[in-house]
């Protein structure tokens, strides 16, 4: 396409006969020390805590120390350009980001410059990256469930919209995956996702965006990315950008979610500021307000109330721990802050159970809140928490070799099938349905003489099964999100008449 | 880079931290005898006239090697009977303290402070030009009309402001030079331009 000069000189021509000239006040200081993302400013006597700042070379910057005699700023942006002796200039205003519909199918960095090369972010709607939660007239209860399609969780720690579900673990066994399983499994959800990756290497979260592409999920997922080379300034303010982005739409009547990758980076970069910025450091040398930065942060998420649209945005941080010690200062605080949390681990992972979820000591406060009830049912997910969990004793101590009594053979037996059926391979999210109808099956101990070996096998056809022959039984539990005794009974005929095939096809 | 090198050195925030403290003992004893304006003058005149001037006697002064006993005889023999008997006091107790190293912020905080007290206030205007006489009247008058405090005047002449004026108030600038208007102007006009571009692409291609 040819443009036609003649017009672009109109157009500016307008611009320069309305134009206005106005006196430029403005508030200034100079940079006295400047480095690692920090500077240093002299001047500026009536910036406030948190206002935006302008250096020369047109990057930013936040007011973050507010001292006697100078201000601390944090840089967001290259700070190799900055000199001592430079004038900064007080904006006045807060740090915002560009929101809307336009930043969907985006990758951002944590200012909302476009990362991807796919042109500028078309929307006009600024929202300020520090946002207050809203207070306890503003929410409601979480009633609504958030399906993750994960079976293990969905079924054992549920997670609610507004629920805010830590997912805590070592280096490796699959917290990424979780994450990225929910995600695409809010395709058909209308649910609006955020991916904030924070001090990852940028492979993986090019990885994490191929398989986003694949599975179509880009269409109603923004990434959020400040990667490890990015400054810790902007690594901070990643995860505050990208809940702004979120707010956007919870604060419409929609629902969002967002995942946060992770929130120990996070922790390390304002530790990396608070530090340079010589502020007193703490425990692991975190500062003292490290528990503010997350639960200001996660506290946000919430459920609106109905005057408030009922809204809801539900994250899932992610934290990873180092050799499974949850007793460290970053993992226990988020664990406090947080409404349960999602334990996976080294040896379960490796062992082939993936998601590597420890049962035991993975819990969902509100979830069970917001479960479907064919989900809730005393045949579907009502027992296997507990009874995975005695599963496990009885194992260890079914490997003593000691002569078990039929009974406990027989509970160690369905443990076995019940371990089998959990897994899941990644990127394959179930519909809620099938979750209801695989583990009916297993929990009413129709998976019993199916081979251990087979039990993946079993589900795989089983669920083909029912969609190819018995839409109506799917499609009714589907509608009524229950499972009557009607419904029980006919579902059992469903899975006994499949047996018979199984069987056969063995 | 020289002129923001200079500004540095005067913004060490430590000593001025510093200075302020003795500046403020200075002034209280020297309002006492009356004499503020004479000590904040002399104080001035040894930074601009001797310490500019004779950077080996500064060294020496600042110098970790001699002890305040040392001192004080250069003290006594550069300054007795020049400086005010009070000022030369103060330099020695400054020097006692081995605080002799902060006594170019000490006088600028003197000044600072001494103008606080008088109601008076510092104001720097930049210009592309010279300023004639009656203009620098004129501004002086205006800023004392809107500022209502008297106003000290200092002039800077900056060519890259192309024209118009730029005045600096403490950390608080006024900016109506060209050069910042034609900036404002070319940043404006490229936003809307771009939005109009964005809105009606039709509008600006070339018929085929």
């Amino acid at each position: 396409m040819k443009f036609n000069a003649d017009e672009i000189a109109s157009v500016i021509q307008a611009e320069i006969e309305k134009y206005e000239s106005t006196i430029d006040v403005r508030e200034v200081g100079t940079v006295l020390e400047v480095g690692d993302g920090i500077a240093r400013v002299y001047g500026l006597s009536n910036i406030m805590a948190g206002e935006m700042v302008e250096f020369p070379n047109g990057v930013n910057g936040l007011a973050f120390n507010l001292e006697e005699n100078s201000v601390g700023v944090i840089i967001l942006g290259d700070y190799l350009e900055i000199e001592e002796g430079h004038e900064v200039k007080a904006l006045g205003k807060l740090l915002s980001v560009p929101v809307g519909e336009a930043v969907l199918g985006r990758v951002l960095d944590p200012l909302g410059n476009p990362l991807d090369g796919k042109g500028p972010v078309s929307t006009t709607e600024l929202r300020p990256v520090e946002f207050l939660a809203p207070g306890v007239a503003g929410r409601q209860p979480v009633r609504e469930p958030l399906q993750t399609g994960i079976k293990a969780i969905d079924a054992m720690t549920p997670i609610g919209r507004g629920q805010r579900e830590l997912i805590i673990g070592d280096r490796k066994t699959g917290k990424t995956t979780i994450a990225i399983d929910t995600i695409i499994n809010q395709k058909h959800s209308g649910v609006k996702c955020f991916y904030v990756a924070i001090g990852q290497k940028e492979s993986s979260v090019a990885n994490t965006i191929k398989v986003f592409e694949e599975h179509g999920a880009m269409d109603y997922t923004t990434v959020i990315l400040a990667g490890a080379s990015a400054p810790a300034p902007l690594q901070y303010v990643a995860a505050y950008a990208g809940t702004s982005m979120a707010e956007y739409f919870t604060y419409n009547g929609q629902h969002a979610l967002i995942v946060y990758d992770d929130l120990s980076k996070q922790a390390a970069a304002y530790r990396e500021l608070s530090l340079l910025m010589r502020r007193p450091p703490g425990r692991e040398a975190f500062p003292g307000d490290v528990f503010y930065c997350h639960s200001r942060l996660l506290e946000r998420s919430c459920k609106l109330s109905k005057e408030l649209g009922a809204g809801s945005l539900t994250s899932l941080p992610i934290i990873e721990t180092l050799e499974g010690e949850v007793s460290a200062y970053i993992p226990t605080n988020v664990i406090s802050i947080t409404d349960g949390q999602i334990y996976v681990q080294p040896d379960l992972f490796f062992k082939g159970i993936r998601p590597a979820m420890n049962v035991g000591i993975s819990v969902s406060r509100v979830g069970g809140a917001a479960q479907v009830k064919a989900m809730k049912d005393k045949q579907v997910a009502g027992g296997p928490r507990l009874a995975l969990a005695a599963f496990r004793d009885l194992e260890a101590f079914a490997q003593l070799g000691t002569e078990l009594d039929a009974a406990t053979q027989a509970r160690l037996d369905r443990g076995y099938r019940m371990v089998e059926l959990l897994k899941q391979p990644q990127f394959q999210p179930l519909e809620v349905v099938d979750e209801v109808m695989i583990i009916f099956a297993g929990n009413s101990g129709f998976l019993d003489d199916v081979p251990i070996t087979r039990v993946q096998a079993f589900e795989k056809e089983f669920l083909q099964f029912m969609r190819d022959h018995k839409g109506a039984i799917r499609s009714e539990i589907a509608e009524k999100k229950e499972l009557t005794p009607e419904l029980k009974t006919s579902l059992t005929d469903a899975i006994n008449l499949f047996k018979t095939s199984f069987a056969k096809g063995k | 880079m020289a002129k923001s090198r200079r500004q540095l050195d005067s913004h060490d925030a430590a000593h001025q931290q510093l200075g302020a403290v003795y500046a403020k003992a200075l002034l209280g004893a020297a309002e006492n005898a009356g004499q503020s304006d004479r000590v904040v003058e002399e104080l001035e005149s040894l930074v601009s006239d001797v310490l500019n001037k004779l950077p080996q006697l500064e060294a020496l002064l600042k110098s970790l090697r001699l002890t305040h006993e040392e001192r004080l005889p250069i003290l006594d023999k550069a300054f007795g009977g020049k400086l005010s008997p009070m000022l030369l006091t103060f330099l020695k107790v400054v020097s006692k303290h081995g605080r002799l190293n902060a006594l170019r912020a000490i006088a600028q905080q003197a000044r600072k402070q001494l103008n606080v007290s008088r109601g008076r206030v510092e104001v720097l205007v930049e210009t592309a030009y010279p300023l004639s006489n009656p203009l620098r009247e004129r501004i002086v008058g205006r800023l004392q009309q809107l500022l209502g405090r008297e106003v000290i005047l200092t002039t800077e002449i900056n060519d890259e402001l192309l024209g118009g004026v730029v005045v600096r108030v403490g950390d608080t600038v006024y900016d109506a030079s060209l050069a910042a208007q034609l900036k404002r102007m070319e940043q404006v006009t490229l936003i809307h331009t771009k939005q109009a571009m964005r809105e009606s692409l039709q509008r600006f291609a070339v018929p085929t």
